[in-house]
């Protein structure tokens, strides 16, 4: 690459929504797709951008996540020219503070990205669905000179007003910002993925450091004072699958498209230059019983499928026991649901247990979360 | 501290015909997932060996893509090692490429190894086996070396030309024959053997003057016919899976599709490691239709599958039928076929032919990349 370039990954979220599911584990790190992790995605995809310097700046419950992104070796980061850094907020010469916000936790890491000296960084989020090279992006960034890129998808006009707006000019130009507007002005959202110019984007942070009013928020702070300022700001159009599984039904959905692989998300095309990788457990290969079945499902090596399985994700080391029925089910490593026990449009957690003959949800449109012994 | 040296031959083990025709024995495809000799590996690993050479007789290019560093078997990647030992200079004639030649022509960099104990062990008895035990009884005996061994009572139809351990009163080796199938009951050696390192190097030295023709094997025989090393035998009371010939391959594999056979070979705590190939997870279409069978991931199963072992990133289209078969990575099998009793080697892809079939007693081979 001619220039210089950085990604930071927000992966710092408490993610509430999700339950019990980020009850002990930060929400980049639940799992997806029966193997990956949710950030296997932008660590993929910038891997497979060639951006080979990346920044994974964790908060809530980093244990896990920091254990699992290591030295980044699985998404071949820890080559001679490429490295990973995993950034918690961190007791220094001034003061010790948590990350206050998006843009604070950028702040909180001037000096690391300064070692860097890079031309442009690459913001991301931590817990969206998509696979993509980031290329085109930074391409028509540097084109157009500008000063901050913010990728946009198009949303259903009736659904725009929960989402972060912008208004373009006819050369995709934003000319307004508009933060969950009742009437918005245009049906492009803002996906939380932004290319910024370096010198520029520091100076905004120092400045926003400053400011006792503020949220330290890109949504809310800095991208609305650049275009204040009159800073030119370019929208990049993305084509594709994108979700943000923010909450147990996006979760569930997000999963369920891949399970039934309508073609939204493919991670099966045998020549894919956007794979994403993740991480292989030393499992047997899964194994489908003399009574098992399994259709328009994915399930990961370690399982054990003795009884029937429908529209179901299926991760490593669950074991479905004969007579049990699983139909729209996400079930992570290591559940199980025990003998004729029937299950539907669940999520069951990691370890988590359908006790013999239960009934869990069964005809309800609702998604539910299954932990431990119960579900709830 | 004990320091012990573990060695994966690769020499050590038999001819699987057409599977070995390209590969070694120990990177044969196993279970849709696995190499032969991930066991060997893993047991070493498990047991705390973390400095192993792999003794590569031939095809370093198969063993270099399934091994790489070495990582998945290394616990500390600087106290630690796995290094790949082949010899250059006997390759090309095969009768002189014998273990031994192998560790002389590298010897310096054995030398330079400080272990006191050797473990060899090898890709074809595969087990679930702790070697730290076998480690401790070898120290506290004093004796040269030690051979594993297991007592079996089905010596006349398995296990054939294995060694057959003859012991004397306290449990030494007085005699390794042949297991020519003549008795049931028999001591049959697992082909894993601790050697004190002065013992050992003393065996290699000697192999020049006996005959360049011997490896570990044959010298060992010879050195107990000789009176010239004590060898203490160890049984092994596990489970163990004897891949002898290709035969043995298909029914021992699908033998373990059976779940009281294969929770003996894969314990709990004993993690049987393997590469990653960064494979998604396995898809099943709409039609998908699977009973007794091992899928690997990545494979994409549309149609039918009953008794059999896919491989990773194998496709079975629509309205196909794949029964009894094993089928190795990457194969494609289109729409509305049938195959039954197939060993399908890698890349081969069926869209021709509408029916494939084998015999229940031997299974049609299909060599790497054929076109059906």
């Amino acid at each position: 690459m001619p220039y210089k370039i950085v990604a930071m990954i927000l992966a710092g979220g408490k993610g509430t929504r999700l339950e019990a599911l980020t009850r002990k584990i930060a929400k980049p790190a639940v799992s997806f797709a029966a193997k990956y992790r949710i950030i296997d995605f932008p660590l993929s995809n910038c891997a497979n951008s060639g951006i080979n310097k990346v920044g994974v700046l964790m908060q809530y419950e980093a244990i896990a996540l920091d254990s699992y992104v290591g030295n980044g070796e699985k998404w071949g980061l820890n080559g001679v020219h490429s490295f990973m850094a995993t950034l918690a907020p961190r007791q220094t010469e001034e003061d010790a503070k948590w990350y206050k916000g998006t843009a604070d936790a950028i702040t909180q890491n001037i000096d690391f990205l300064d070692v860097q000296e890079p031309d442009y960084v690459l913001i991301l989020s931590g817990d969206h669905i998509y696979k993509t090279l980031y290329n085109k992006m930074i391409d028509l960034h540097i084109k157009t000179k500008a000063d901050a890129t913010i990728s946009v998808i198009e949303v259903d006009p009736k659904e725009a007003s929960r989402f972060g707006i912008m208004a373009v000019d006819q050369n995709d130009l934003i000319v307004e910002f508009q933060e969950k507007p009742k009437v918005p002005k245009s049906n492009l959202a803002s996906m939380g993925i932004y290319v910024f110019t370096w010198k520029t984007l520091r100076s905004y942070l120092k400045a926003d450091e400053k400011d006792e009013n503020s949220d330290h928020d890109f949504g809310k702070n800095i991208i609305p004072r650049m275009l204040a300022d009159g800073n030119k700001m370019q929208a990049y159009r993305f084509q594709g699958y994108w979700k943000d599984v923010g909450t147990l039904a996006s979760l569930h959905q997000a999963n369920m498209d891949i399970a039934l692989n309508r073609g939204e998300l493919n991670l099966f095309d045998r020549d894919d230059i956007t794979k994403i990788y993740s991480e292989d457990t030393y499992s047997v290969p899964q194994y489908v019983g003399n009574k098992g079945s399994i259709k328009r499902s994915i399930a990961n090596q370690g399982a054990i499928i003795l009884g029937s399985v429908d529209s179901c994700v299926i991760s490593n080391e669950v074991v479905i026991e004969e007579g049990a029925e699983c139909t729209r089910c996400v079930i992570m490593a290591g559940a199980r649901v025990k003998k004729g026990a029937k299950v539907h449009n669940a999520i069951i957690a990691p370890e988590g247990v359908v006790g013999e003959k239960q009934e869990v949800n069964l005809g309800k449109d609702e998604i539910i979360l299954v932990t431990g012994g119960s579900y709830k | 501290m004990k320091r012990v040296v573990g060695i994966c031959n690769l020499h050590d083990g038999p001819d699987l015909g057409l599977l070995t025709e390209n590969r070694p024995l120990g990177a044969v495809t196993f279970l849709g997932r696995y190499g032969l000799m991930d066991f060997a590996l893993s047991n070493l690993s498990n047991s705390g060996i973390d400095r192993i050479n792999v003794l590569v007789e031939k095809n370093v290019r198969a063993v270099r893509t399934h091994v790489r560093e070495g990582q998945t078997w290394i616990n500390n990647t600087k106290t630690g090692y796995m290094r790949l030992f082949f010899n250059e200079k006997s390759i090309s004639t095969p009768r002189f490429n014998t273990d031994v030649s192998n560790l002389l022509s590298n010897r310096s960099y054995f030398e330079d190894e400080t272990a006191n104990y050797v473990l060899i062990t090898n890709p074809f008895m595969l087990s679930s086996i702790d070697f730290r035990p076998f480690l401790d009884a070898h120290i506290a005996s004093g004796a040269d070396a030690s051979i594993i061994y297991k007592h079996v009572n089905n010596a006349d139809t398995g296990y054939l030309n294995c060694g057959s351990l003859t012991l004397n009163k306290i449990g030494m080796v007085k005699k390794i024959m042949t297991n020519a199938g003549m008795k049931k009951v028999a001591n049959i050696s697992l082909g894993t053997y601790i050697f004190n390192r002065s013992a050992f190097e003393k065996m290699l030295a000697l192999s020049r003057e006996v005959s360049v023709l011997y490896g570990i094997r044959k010298m060992v025989r010879y050195c107990i016919d000789e009176k010239i090393l004590s060898l203490n035998a160890w049984e092994f009371k596990g489970y163990v899976v004897p891949i002898l010939s290709l035969n043995d391959y298909v029914t021992q594999s699908m033998k373990l599709l059976d779940y009281s056979y294969r929770s003996q070979l894969f314990l709990e705590d004993w993690p049987i490691y393997t590469v990653t190939h960064n494979t998604p997870p396995a898809l099943y279409g709409e039609k998908a239709d699977v009973k007794n069978s091992f899928i690997a991931n990545g494979c994409i199963v549309k149609g039918k599958v009953r008794n059999s072992i896919i491989s990773r990133d194998v496709v079975i289209d629509e309205g196909t039928c794949v029964e009894n078969s094993i089928i190795f990575t990457k194969t494609v099998i289109g729409k509305g076929k049938k195959l039954n009793y197939v060993l399908a080697d890698k890349y081969v892809k069926v869209l021709e032919a509408s029916e494939v079939t084998g015999d229940p007693d031997a299974f049609l081979f299909v060599e790497q990349g054929a076109n059906l």
